[in-house]
């Protein structure tokens, strides 16, 4: 079993570090192994929108850097994390110039699934889908925008489990863990 | 003084994108009520600080704002959210100071259902407001591809010339004449200095085919493209397995 930590923060967040502590601490715990990606220290250029990875490398983005690798990494894990601070309601640009590049990870092929269309399954097995975002403070309708946005992306990226969870930087140290530790619930059904 | 109004396209195909012919055959509407539209295209402007700077000049003194951008992964994509950063850095920074500035998006969706975009339009909305603008509005566009080969007077002629029960009908020319009447409605609602009315926006709210006929239409286009190219055998193919 492993994990691939996706870390979206922006390079002056001291808050999201903490977090990723958190998490690193109890996958360890569970024997879990993986690894953190600080996509902000990690160049990833820009999806071109080309779909050649549907259709000229297929399962293959044709820009050869490290967005690549990430896709390859995130498809091989078993469990995706996204750890986001909330902007504008979805995730940070940091986190969204990896995302963009794993659509590689899907067939181009359409089907309908829950009345809309979508896309098929490229591999077999797909990782559980944790995404934890931070906010300053309370904002109702920036986590309905999140909480949606979670839901929308498990639509697409064909996770069996899917949990969210946002964490305030005004969180005490044990409201943070309780968090971690609830949206982590999946992680022990899947190992078990 | 004429009302100027600022166009970020956001879409990496340049002008080959929907979301380039949209947003330019918005402004067109907007330059024939005399607005002054400046464009700028996000993943050429982000190379640049100086063409940062001078699209934050024109952001500073616009009355409208349009960002018409793809949708990617239900939200805006990573170029998109970055030109937002850009912007939001300079409204903290005091370097756009003009208020009343209205802002609309069009937000164009590989899928056929509008409803896809909705996630991305309320994130649009949100970062209007981080930023004092007015939401004016934002039009979800699905199958929004047909609008990257055609603009929307090209599909309107061509449909024209169409029977009334030719499917092309139904795909392309149905939506085509909404999007251009909607269109038409904001930009009267815009020059008033109001948003686009909520009644307008939801004539988009329609699926123009069936989704069946959409996905197996789509899923024929992606093989012939590829037999073309020689890759039909490995669409499946899972290269990280």
């Amino acid at each position: 079993m492993s994990y691939l930590i996706l870390n979206g923060m922006n390079s002056n967040d001291t808050f999201i570090p903490k977090i990723n502590d958190f998490l690193k601490e109890k996958f360890t715990e569970k024997d879990i192994r993986g690894e953190i990606l600080n996509l902000h220290e990690i160049d990833i250029k820009p999806c071109l929108g080309c779909f050649k990875c549907w259709i000229e490398t297929p399962g293959v983005c044709v820009i050869d850097d490290y967005g690549r690798t990430v896709a390859k990494k995130m498809i091989q894990s078993d469990y995706l994390l996204y750890v986001t601070p909330i902007t504008y309601g979805g995730y940070s640009a940091e986190l969204k110039k990896a995302v963009d590049r794993s659509i590689s990870l899907l067939s181009p092929f359409f089907r309908i699934y829950h009345k809309e269309i979508h896309h098929e399954k490229r591999y077999d097995n797909y990782p559980d889908f944790i995404v934890i975002g931070t906010l300053s403070e309370q904002d109702e309708n920036q986590e309905g925008i999140f909480r949606e946005l979670v839901h929308r992306n498990s639509l697409n990226n064909f996770a069996e489990k899917v949990t969210s969870q946002i964490i305030y930087e005004n969180d005490d140290e044990e409201v943070i863990q309780n968090k971690i530790e609830e949206c982590l619930n999946i992680v022990g059904e899947k190992n078990e | 003084m004429s009302k100027q109004a600022v166009f970020l396209m956001c879409s990496p195909r340049g002008e080959k994108s929907a979301s380039y012919s949209l947003g330019n055959y918005f402004s067109s509407l907007l330059e024939e009520q005399g607005i002054s539209v400046k464009n700028f295209h996000s993943y050429k402007v982000l190379r640049k600080s100086e063409l940062i700077d001078k699209m934050i000049k024109a952001i500073d003194e616009s009355d409208y704002i349009l960002i018409s951008t793809p949708l990617y992964v239900d939200q805006a994509p990573y170029m998109t959210l970055k030109l937002m950063n850009v912007i939001t850095a300079a409204t903290q920074e005091e370097k756009i100071r003009k208020k009343g500035k209205l802002i609309i998006a069009i937000s164009c969706a590989g899928y056929l259902e509008f409803y896809h975009n909705s996630l991305a339009l309320k994130i649009y909305e949100q970062f209007a407001k981080e930023n004092n603008f007015i939401w004016g509005g934002g039009f979800p566009i699905g199958a929004a591809g047909t609008y990257a080969s055609y603009s929307i007077p090209q599909i309107l002629e061509m449909v024209a010339a169409l029977p009334e029960d030719d499917y092309r009908q139904f795909f392309y020319g149905k939506p085509a004449k909404v999007l251009d009447e909607v269109f038409h409605k904001a930009v009267t609602s815009l020059m008033e200095g109001e948003k686009i009315p909520s009644e307008e926006l939801e004539k988009l709210e329609f699926v123009p085919i069936p989704l069946e006929a959409y996905a197996n239409g789509g899923n024929k286009s992606w093989i012939e493209w590829a037999e073309q190219l020689g890759t039909a055998d490995k669409l499946r193919d899972k290269p990280y397995e």
